[in-house]
């Protein structure tokens, strides 16, 4: 926990002020306008809103993908600001879980070998890895497409194994940002269920990017976001 | 599962784009490959026509009349205590024979032609058993035994018999300066026409027995004493156990140069030829390393949401950048081993088809070609092409390095 930080050690993420902007041409376009949140451990978050309200660069700066151009990011009691870039190389590969809107699964891997490699550049050994991948498929229910490549899976398995990809290494939390927008809705549900059977059982921490109306109805937890302002919390 | 094997499989999912990179290094590798066959096979055809074309591997001297390149032609034959040194030089490991050799220079006349010549007399049976080359071009060759007076015989360049007029059977008569300054003439019999290849030398070449040079200039004394060995490579070893035999025995100060020093000729040839060939390197080195640069550039541009998913999920800067630099290496590698068996195939071909080059600027004659390529060049070629495919992915590397994360999972 860095000095001075009144974070409990319930709170796994503190978002204090933050603020975001980027430069288009010669327009300045502020993504986040001071944003404060705290999530706790084993949340299961919505990050709700419509097209450029932020939710995406929130998770950026929350996943450690980022820096923030004022404010502070504070995770499982670290100042990110504080981390060198190795660092966070590592709290990266350790600590958090990426789910991306387009898979992003190496297309030359398999959906065992894209689970396995956060396990491999870690440095886990090779009989560690093999169990790990092959639970992390199987909790999400691939344990008999384990030797597709990517290509030869449907956009709701590619998703799977992303998620599985994310869990392997039994992160802190898992940043989700819009998993279910190149998903039709029923596999939107499925993989929507699949994270919360996840939050559930492992007490992995989820932040979950999304404006899709139906899995917002179904949050625990809600954070709406408007213009790069937290507009209502619920 | 490593960083290797993602590299190649990444390789393979553009399989055009990669055939055509290895096409551009195998002909790189094969144009290397010949090239070095080409000139080692002329430096060595050179190297070996000038030692049995009659320089020898070592020539003994006199220090008094020895010069840069040899003796003094000019000077007088000093070599007093040659007979003994030649016995030395022959008993020494990997010494074929060692022969003397008297040089001369004077006119030669048949009717009412004149013609100045620069001869050599030397042991027509040691020139043999040294593997010095005799290209005789009509007539034979000078008998082994030493010539009884009144019968003696010469070998002419070509050139020079035919600004006589000169045929074999002939009479010319030599005419030189004697050892004691007196001008001395002897008729010969035209043995034989010789050449040695270079037009320049022909018209001035005249070649006769010791007995005779001796007979001509009056003397019992030789100009050097010329050696040949089982090897070249043995040379500088020959040259060392020499001098050690000798600084014991013989009483006169000598001097032994290699053919090497004797030929400034061969290494301008050899520093020319060299400079070519650096050159041409240096073009290939250029062109495989712009074409596979910009290609593996491509595939690193193609792949940036790739990269950024990598680097966000906790690969590491350097990781990444060795993905793409083990991209290279294969490249490199394949390549290069594909350069080698065509190169390989092309060697043996050209080789076996015995194709006739023409005369070399100044030859009289041409010769048929053939790479001399040695084992060392294929590994060496992989070398080199790995290096090149090395530089040729740095700055790829670089760009995959200083990718921002969220603008590479954000590129389209």
């Amino acid at each position: 926990m860095i000095p001075g930080s009144a974070v409990s050690s319930r709170v796994l993420f503190q978002a204090r002020n933050l603020r975001k902007r980027y430069r288009l041409g010669t327009v300045v376009i502020e993504a986040l306008r001071g944003i404060d949140l705290e999530v706790a451990r084993g949340e299961f978050v919505v990050v709700a809103g419509p097209s450029g309200s932020g939710k995406t660069s929130l998770l950026n700066l929350l996943g450690c993908l980022d820096e923030p151009d004022e404010g502070q990011v504070v995770f499982a009691g670290a100042d990110l600001a504080s981390l060198s870039s190795a660092d966070k190389t590592a709290l990266r590969r350790r600590q958090l879980g990426f789910v991306f809107q387009s898979f992003n699964l190496l297309p030359v891997l398999s959906a065992f070998e894209n689970v396995e490699y956060p396990l491999w550049i870690d440095g886990i050994p090779r009989a560690e890895r093999k169990r790990r991948a092959e639970e992390a498929l199987a909790a999400v229910g691939l344990g008999d497409r384990m030797r597709h490549r990517p290509d030869q899976l449907s956009g709701g398995e590619r998703q799977r194994v992303s998620l599985a990809r994310a869990l392997v290494h039994e992160p802190l939390a898992i940043l989700a940002d819009e998993p279910t927008a190149n998903l039709d809705s029923r596999t939107a549900a499925a993989i929507v269920d699949l994270l919360a059977r996840m939050n559930a059982e492992r007490g992995t921490t989820f932040l979950f990017a999304t404006h899709d109306p139906a899995i917002v109805a179904r949050a625990p937890r809600t954070i709406r976001l408007k213009d790069g302002m937290v507009g209502e919390s619920a | 599962m490593k960083f290797a094997v993602i590299a190649l499989r990444n390789l393979a999912r553009h399989r055009r784009r990669t055939l055509l990179s290895l096409l551009v290094i195998a002909a790189g590798a094969v144009a290397l490959i010949l090239t070095t066959g080409f000139i080692r096979f002329s430096f060595d055809g050179l190297r070996e026509a000038l030692i049995h074309g009659g320089l020898g591997h070592l020539e003994l001297m006199p220090a008094a009349t020895a010069g840069a390149t040899g003796p003094d032609r000019s000077a007088p034959p000093a070599f007093a205590d040659w007979a003994r040194v030649r016995e030395i030089a022959e008993s020494t490991p990997h010494v074929l024979a060692a022969g003397a050799a008297v040089y001369l220079t004077g006119m030669a006349s048949k009717d009412d032609r004149s013609s100045a010549f620069v001869g050599v007399a030397l042991e027509p049976e040691r020139e043999r058993r040294m593997n010095l080359e005799v290209k005789i071009r009509g007539g034979a060759n000078l008998p082994d035994a030493a010539p009884p007076v009144g019968e003696d015989e010469v070998l002419l360049g070509l050139s020079l018999a035919q600004s006589l007029g000169a045929a074999p059977g002939d009479t010319v008569t030599i005419t030189s300066m004697t050892a004691d300054g007196t001008l001395n003439a002897l008729d010969c019999r035209v043995a034989g026409l010789v050449t040695t290849g270079l037009q320049e030398l022909d018209a001035r070449l005249l070649k006769t027995h010791l007995a005779t040079g001796e007979r001509l200039l009056g003397t019992d004394r030789v100009s050097s004493i010329v050696i040949g060995l089982d090897d070249t490579a043995r040379t500088e070893e020959a040259g060392d156990a020499l001098a050690r035999r000798l600084l014991s025995v013989s009483a006169e100060r000598l001097v032994i140069t290699d053919w090497r020093a004797r030929a400034p000729f061969y290494g301008q040839v050899r520093a020319l030829y060299s400079g070519v060939f650096w050159f041409l390197g240096g073009i290939v080195f250029v062109l495989v390393c712009l074409a596979t640069s910009n290609t593996l550039l491509m595939s690193v541009l193609e792949r940036v949401r790739e990269f950024g998913t990598l680097l966000a999920i906790g690969t590491s800067r350097g990781q990444v950048a060795l993905m793409v630099m083990l991209e290279a290496l294969w490249l490199g590698v394949v390549g290069a081993l594909v350069g080698d068996g065509v190169a390989a195939l092309l060697v043996m071909a050209i080789n076996a088809a015995g194709i006739e080059m023409p005369p070399p600027p100044g030859a009289a004659a041409g010769f048929p070609l053939q790479l001399a390529v040695r084992p060392g060049d294929f590994v060496a070629v992989v070398a080199l092409m790995t290096v090149v495919l090395a530089v040729a992915a740095i700055f790829p590397a670089l760009r995959t390095v200083r990718l921002r994360i969220v603008d590479a999972l954000g590129h389209v």
